[in-house]
């Protein structure tokens, strides 16, 4: 372990878990701009529930929990990330280069995670918050009882995309599956085409050439028995 | 004339018939508050306490000295959690209870030295305020939940089920989602929330490992972590909470109490608390660690009996919720009418998931959490909580034991033959424990003969 001046790194294969943080909420604390984490090796909850602002750099791949329940952080993630990245992020900003596992950004509840490649199974469940943009494809369940939010998806969707979605917003470029339970495809209106652009260009990514907008329909917010096709799949 | 007897049904009685025509109305299964009204469970009834006599000394009655004393997380974490009792407020969400009754669960479980818990929904500053041990649910639906709130807690409690509706998440009808619960949720107002039974971001025990060491870092290994399941396979899910890391296991029967679900549910799904407690206690046993991870047990605890009963087959803490409200006035002879027009009669109120509680605790509407005074509210509970506490002394004390833990299966006798075998306890009398004196009366040689010996 090593301090310069507004850096800390760590040796990931040198420090337990426990310590770990330990070191990164203190850092935070101490107003420490950045720690770079070295060979995370996949560890898992490496970076978990800091609250103070700080900048993670994680040189290689990481495992489940990393960055998440945690609040004003950002982070850069070289290599690909475990299950439930950036869950429950309260805001900040995490990049991922490479993949992402399942339950990406699960519950997150403001912020921006940001995944260049594919992301697995219930990737933003749950949404509460925040933008959760994604490269490549997503699995199955992804957007699962969206309450909040804004999914990017550049790539194709498994089944069930946005099943049961209270509110938020999905943009998808690929193909869907099939759309979930409560969920439809709108228009997309084109200054919504340039923000989404906007965005993607200012993580480096190229926008795809257009996008589906898809929201919640409605149907399932209150029971009505006249809608059972609807509401037989979800009591 | 012929067939002119009035000859009541048991296969279509009253409340089946009700039943289907209500269902032919809404098109949906029924839904309602409170817990199972199945009449044919086994209960803590069924058991007594075998108390000392010349085979064993009683405590002085009234006087003696009987420790209620007990610490969660003990060796295991920064900050045990303390309880004066062995009594803990289960977790009732604000929005399936108002901040008022939240408010006098606090103030009587502060005063008694226990904790109370926020239950779904997010921790409400009432709460945090009113409660000095409150323990922080998080569930699959992960509403409200935040670092801030997780680090301010007392104990944190990871939900996988609730003993009135396992396999299902939380139910909250629009019409309780107003505007402070739609916001604390991130909902919109007015919808049907129907909670997801899955957590998002793990699927199975091991997972559940993972997650218990995030919970552990983000509050830096400081405060218990329960894991909370609605009673089924209780024997082996106890085992698998207890590998994945947890200090403490909430068992919920089937009896425990719920602000709303699918009627069906309540009536046929998970085990009675009673045999939950017996099996959860012996897969700890089982693998050592019975003395390390607290038992805490709910369903249907309504008084010192119950929990002394629960604590003799095994438990360490009682989960009480209904009682609770019970206590704050629930199901209470007062604003008759206003029960009338629910289609109900107070002691037979179900109707916590309308939002139109009578007495002003299951509703989030001002003019009725009006009819609720917290600080009288809470000198009810309180003196409730004190009643319990006095009746678990009352059997230990009875049974020789300085210590209400100290109670014990053998301190016991089932009255039936089901709860018997359920539990292991001997039936009354002599039973299959020993033989009566008259236990060869009737292949004896002769009667004289026995008569004679
Ligand atoms: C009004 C009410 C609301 C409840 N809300 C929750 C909840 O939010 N989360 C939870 O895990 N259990 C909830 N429960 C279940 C209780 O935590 C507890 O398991 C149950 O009440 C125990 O049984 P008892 O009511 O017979 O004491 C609720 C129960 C009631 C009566
Ligand atoms: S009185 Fe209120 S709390 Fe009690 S069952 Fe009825 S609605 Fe629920």
């Amino acid at each position: 372990m090593e301090s310069v001046k507004d850096q800390l790194v760590i040796n990931s294969n040198e420090t337990s878990q426990e310590k770990l943080n330990e070191l990164i909420v203190d850092a935070a604390k101490k107003g420490i701009k950045e720690v770079v984490i070295k060979h995370p090796q996949a560890r898992h909850n490496l970076g978990v529930g800091i609250t103070d602002p700080i900048h993670l750099v994680y040189e290689g791949d990481v495992g489940y929990y990393a960055c998440s329940m945690s609040d004003h952080i950002s982070a850069e993630v070289h290599g690909n990330a475990g299950w439930a990245i950036g869950e429950n992020l309260m805001s900040g900003e995490i990049v991922v280069e490479g993949n992402a596992a399942s339950s990406t950004a699960a519950s997150m509840r403001g912020g921006t995670v940001v995944v260049k490649g594919s992301s697995g199974a219930r990737t933003g469940i749950g949404l509460k918050g925040g933008t959760l943009i994604i490269g490549g494809n997503v699995g199955y369940m992804t957007g699962f009882m969206m309450q909040k939010g804004k999914m990017i998806i550049c790539g194709n969707a498994g089944k069930a995309l946005g099943d049961s979605m209270y509110a938020g917003t999905i943009y998808i470029a690929g193909d869907i599956a099939e759309l979930g339970n409560g969920a439809e495809i709108v228009d997309l209106p084109k200054a919504e085409y340039e923000e989404i652009k906007h965005t993607l260009e200012s993580y480096g990514m190229k926008a795809p050439a257009s996008f589906k907008k898809i929201v919640c329909n409605g149907l399932l917010h209150n029971f009505n028995k006249k809608e059972f096709g609807v509401w037989k799949t979800v009591l | 004339m012929e067939n002119s007897t009035i000859r009541k049904s048991k296969v279509w009685s009253p409340e089946k018939i009700d039943e289907i025509q209500e269902k032919a109305e809404l098109g949906r299964y029924r839904i309602r508050g409170q817990a199972t009204k199945r009449q044919d469970l086994p209960s803590f009834d069924d058991l007594v306490f075998t108390p000392a006599g010349l085979s064993r000394v009683a405590l002085e009655g009234y006087r003696e000295k009987c420790d209620t004393r007990v610490v969660i997380g003990e060796g295991r974490v920064k900050r045990p959690l303390v309880l004066e009792t062995p009594i803990m407020v289960a977790g009732m969400s604000f929005g399936a209870i108002n901040s008022n009754a939240k408010k006098a669960l606090g103030i009587a479980a502060t005063r008694c030295g226990i904790s109370t818990c926020t239950g779904d929904g997010g921790m409400h500053p009432v709460e945090r305020e009113a409660s000095e041990k409150l323990v922080y649910q998080l569930l699959p639906s992960r509403y409200g939940l935040n670092p801030y709130d997780l680090k301010r807690a007392d104990a944190v409690e990871i939900v996988v089920s609730q003993g009135a509706k396992p396999g299902t998440g939380g139910t909250l009808l629009g019409q309780k989602v107003s505007e402070e619960v739609a916001n604390m949720r991130d909902l919109p107002l007015g919808v049907d929330q129907r909670s997801p039974c899955r957590h998002p971001d793990w699927m199975g025990p091991d997972d559940l490992g993972v997650k218990i060491d995030q919970i552990r870092i983000a509050t830096n290994y400081e405060v218990p972590i329960f894991i909370k399941i609605g009673a089924g396979r209780v024997y082996d899910d106890t085992k698998l909470a207890a590998k994945a890391g947890a200090d403490a296991i909430v068992i919920d029967g089937m009896e425990g109490g719920t602000a709303a679900s699918p009627e069906i549910q309540l009536d046929h799904t998970g085990i009675p608390t009673i045999a939950a407690v017996v099996e959860a206690a012996e897969a700890l046993h089982e693998i050592g660690m019975k003395d390390e991870i607290k038992l805490i047990i709910g369903g249907g605890i309504s008084n010192g009996a119950d929990a002394a009963k629960a604590i003799a087959l095994g438990a360490d803490v009682v989960y009480i919720g209904t009682a609770m409200l019970v206590a704050l006035n629930c199901n209470k002879s007062i604003y008759v009418e206003d029960y009338k027009a629910l289609g109900t009669e107070p002691s037979a109120c179900h109707h916590c998931h309308t939002g139109k509680c009578p007495v002003g605790i299951a509703t989030q509407d001002p003019a009725l959490m009006a009819r609720l005074d917290p600080d009288e509210a809470a000198d009810r509970v309180e003196n409730y909580m004190n009643s319990l506490t006095m009746e678990m002394q009352i059997f230990a004390r009875s049974c020789g034991k300085s210590r209400v833990v100290d109670l014990d299966p053998t301190d016991l006798r089932s009255l039936t033959w089901n709860t018997s075998m359920i539990t292991g306890v001997p039936i009354v009398g002599m039973g299959t424990t020993r033989n009566p004196y008259w236990a060869d009366y009737h292949h004896a040689t002769g009667q004289h003969e026995f008569v004679a010996k």
